[in-house]
């Protein structure tokens, strides 16, 4: 999702950067631009629905209601109404009183349904893309930041550090890892970094109850430690050894809900 | 992307002058160089400063009236905004005022950005401290540098990911009323577009000198004559990068130089052949 040119000056009208959308009902409710807009729907009805903006068993305004507040065709809308219904985040009743509910039931699994759709090979092929994305970010951020840059991205891990709940986590995360590729000054990097947090960013937090944020702090100060020192190639090492962990750990969460 | 129309034409203004004999500041040819780019920023900033001064006349307003300053009151510098826009499109992509905390009655942080390509939009971001993924302005080089100073300020280049998504310069000219601090109006300016007219010259001076660039006032290159120092990368000598002695290259009000010659600061030394060692 990126911010979009409208046609004529129109308050208010701006969609949110990824991985910085903002999570509240506005946000959720400001209107997108039209034509092949179904996967930013979807995305945003089921972080919605995750985050619980949305609660389980909720009626959803009727499809025209909804695709008007959401700046969408009816076409676009029941095109990300039927893939939220594969997910099982949204179900369809008939006939009177029917209409589309939300599926949320309150339990402990429900955040890992999003792994359950992603195969191995595709959690190894995000893997790889976060590495050579973060891994050449850390590498040119370390050549090219300059002081203030550093200090920067100290606040930003020290912000992760605090931060207790999953969304907090997830968005601290993100971000710093957006800052980094910013720091790198390659506004591609950087939105490839945007995009792929935007994409993942609800997996690396991943069961919450048993992730401890200690170890991802650790890395993120090493990282920045390497930054700082212009130490590009072991920037670059410690940025792919914490892909590669996050990586492994996601590839085990996702074979135990086989098992499970 | 259109040219603004109050561009002055930069590629007939190659560096008269003699290239310079040896590395550090150009000599008289640099101020031609950065002449076009100067007075185009100045423009901005003369734009800018416009902006600065209603939202002063807008605080001065509230005091006078013994009303607190609020939200709505920002409504009135929006035509002025949105004509900077106009004035300045395909240079400028964004523009507006930023609040000082606790300036406005109703709301502690307040940013009331627009942006501009094919229409014209407002940036939204999240201004709730407690939130994740706040947007604390107050920590940016371009809000900071004029409250610290009470002087305009050009900050970057910098990756924008927050309004343009580009590499990007951003003007900003401190709002006083009264002695307070009322925040900073701004202008984004798309680091691709200042390159693009820095380019003729320094490549002219660069064949005749080895190597020229620009490089803002922390070292960082805007842009460069030669593809062995690349825009993005910092210039860090062995020891204070030069400042221009006298009139030399110094861009006016700019705190860029320009600096050419062979014995300039070596930017390549990593593997990767793109950046530069050595402390800054």
């Amino acid at each position: 999702m990126q911010r979009r040119a409208h046609p004529g000056p129109r308050e208010g009208a701006f969609v949110a950067p990824p991985a910085l959308t903002t999570v509240r009902a506005r946000t959720l409710f400001t209107p997108l631009d039209t034509g092949g807009r179904a996967d930013t729907v979807t995305r945003r009805l089921a972080q919605a629905i995750r985050l619980g903006l949305l609660l389980d068993g909720e009626r959803l305004p009727a499809e025209s209601q909804l695709a008007g507040q959401l700046g969408v065709s009816t076409v676009t809308l029941r095109e990300a109404l039927a893939t939220l219904r594969t997910m099982g985040l949204v179900e369809t009743r008939r006939g009177r009183g029917g209409g589309s509910f939300v599926r949320a039931p309150d339990d402990p699994g429900r955040l890992e349904r999003p792994l359950r759709l992603l195969s191995l090979h595709e959690l190894t092929d995000i893997g790889d893309h976060r590495t050579a994305i973060a891994g050449t970010a850390a590498r040119l951020a370390a050549e090219r930041a300059l002081p203030a840059d550093v200090t920067t991205l100290r606040e930003h891990a020290e912000r992760l550090r605090g931060a207790a709940a999953l969304t907090e986590r997830r968005r601290a995360d993100a971000r710093l890892h957006i800052e980094i590729a910013a720091t790198a000054q390659s506004p591609r990097l950087t939105r490839e970094e945007m995009d792929l947090w935007s994409e993942i960013g609800d997996l690396v937090w991943l069961p919450m109850e048993s992730m401890d944020v200690a170890p991802a702090a650790r890395d993120h100060d090493l990282l920045i430690d390497a930054i700082e020192a212009r130490a590009p190639e072991r920037a670059r090492e410690i940025a792919e050894r914490h892909v590669a962990v996050e990586t492994a750990r996601l590839l085990d969460l996702r074979l135990s809900l086989h098992r499970g | 992307m259109t040219q603004p129309p109050t561009a002055p034409p930069p590629t007939t203004q190659p560096p008269t002058a003699p290239p310079p004999e040896a590395g550090g500041p150009a000599g008289p040819g640099g101020e031609h160089l950065l002449a076009g780019i100067t007075a185009l920023i100045e423009r901005v900033l003369a734009s800018v400063t416009e902006v600065a001064e209603a939202m002063t006349a807008v605080a001065a307003a509230a005091r006078a009236g013994r009303r607190p300053l609020r939200r709505g009151d920002l409504a009135a510098l929006r035509p002025l905004v949105r004509q900077v826009l106009a004035r300045h499109r395909g240079f400028a992509a964004g523009a507006g005022v930023v609040l000082a905390p606790d300036a406005l009655a109703d709301a502690p942080r307040c940013i009331d950005w627009w942006w501009a390509d094919q229409g014209i939009g407002r940036l939204e971001v999240d201004l709730d401290p407690a939130s994740a993924e706040f947007y604390d302005y107050t920590t940016t080089e371009w809000y900071r540098e004029p409250a610290r100073t009470g002087q305009p300020c050009i900050a970057g280049p910098y990756v924008d990911y927050i309004c343009t998504h580009k590499y990007t310069f951003t003007v900003s000219v401190p709002v006083v009323d009264d002695g307070r601090f009322m925040g900073v109006a701004g202008a984004d300016i798309l680091a691709g577009e200042v390159e693009r007219m820095l380019l003729p010259g320094l490549s002219t001076l660069a064949r005749a000198s080895g190597r020229a660039v620009v490089v803002s006032g922390n070292g960082r290159v805007i842009a460069s004559g030669t593809a062995r120092i690349l825009p993005g990368t910092v210039l860090r000598p062995p020891g204070p990068v030069p400042r221009p002695a006298g009139p030399g290259a110094a861009a006016g009000p700019l705190p860029w130089r320009l600096l050419s010659g062979p014995a300039l600061p070596r930017a390549v030394t990593s593997p990767a052949g793109l950046a530069t060692g050595g402390e800054k």
